[in-house]
């Protein structure tokens, strides 16, 4: 016989089997209640990381500050946002949009420059008419002395 | 002479008829500002999300 061969009794092994099947589903329980602590664990590590870089963003953004200090200008660059957001970048109506600031931009920048220009061409004409009339009346003096020097001879 | 009198004085009568009402405009405008200012001041993020938003529908409008 077999179990007279190995020499424990049908009894004994069917313990045995039963002690090794408790304990290795002892095993597996342990092994799942570990698993389900360490990914507890792991998620609130996760979540306090992501709290963490979240509140560190909003402090080196401060956009609470920013929005006190500028609210306007804030809302205006978020709607800007927004706008790239929504594909507008490339449209035609942020074409004609920059087509226009531009075109102010030169005409606000030019004003002054024509502006200056215009007031040195005058004031170079008025000087340059001074100078030919001055000029032309020193011209004429010169001519009348020479008349005179070559009457006296 | 007179012509132009009458016309100054029409001209005077005009601004003192609308100075008030000029006035008035411009203190609503005013008070209409500080409001904004205050309340995008006390609703930062809601205010930034809907300029964000509306700036992405005028996106999409326009990118049509």
């Amino acid at each position: 016989m077999a179990s007279s061969e190995t020499g424990a009794p049908n009894g004994q092994r069917a313990e045995s089997a039963s002690a090794s099947a408790s304990a290795s589903a002892g095993a597996s329980a342990l092994t799942v209640g570990q698993r389900v602590d360490r990914a507890s664990d792991n998620a609130q590590e996760a979540w306090s990381r992501t709290r963490d870089t979240v509140n560190d963003l909003k402090d080196r953004l401060d956009i609470e500050g920013r929005v006190e200090r500028n609210p306007y200008g804030m809302v205006a660059a978020a709607l800007g946002v927004g706008y790239v957001l929504g594909g507008g970048l490339f449209s035609p109506l942020t074409g004609r949009l920059v087509g226009f600031g531009v075109r102010m931009g030169l005409k606000l920048a030019a004003i002054p420059f024509l502006e200056n220009e215009l007031r040195g061409l005058t004031e170079s004409m008025i000087n340059g008419e001074s100078d030919d009339s001055s000029s032309e009346s020193q011209g004429g003096e010169r001519k009348s002395h020479r008349k005179s020097t070559n009457k006296g001879r | 002479m007179e012509m132009t009198e009458q016309f100054e004085k029409t001209a005077r009568d005009i601004e003192e008829r609308i100075r008030p009402q000029i006035d008035e405009a411009k203190k609503k405008v005013l008070d209409m500002n500080e409001q904004v200012i205050g309340y995008i001041k006390q609703n930062p993020g809601k205010c930034l999300l809907g300029a964000v938003a509306a700036g992405y529908i005028i996106g999409r409008i326009a990118r049509r």
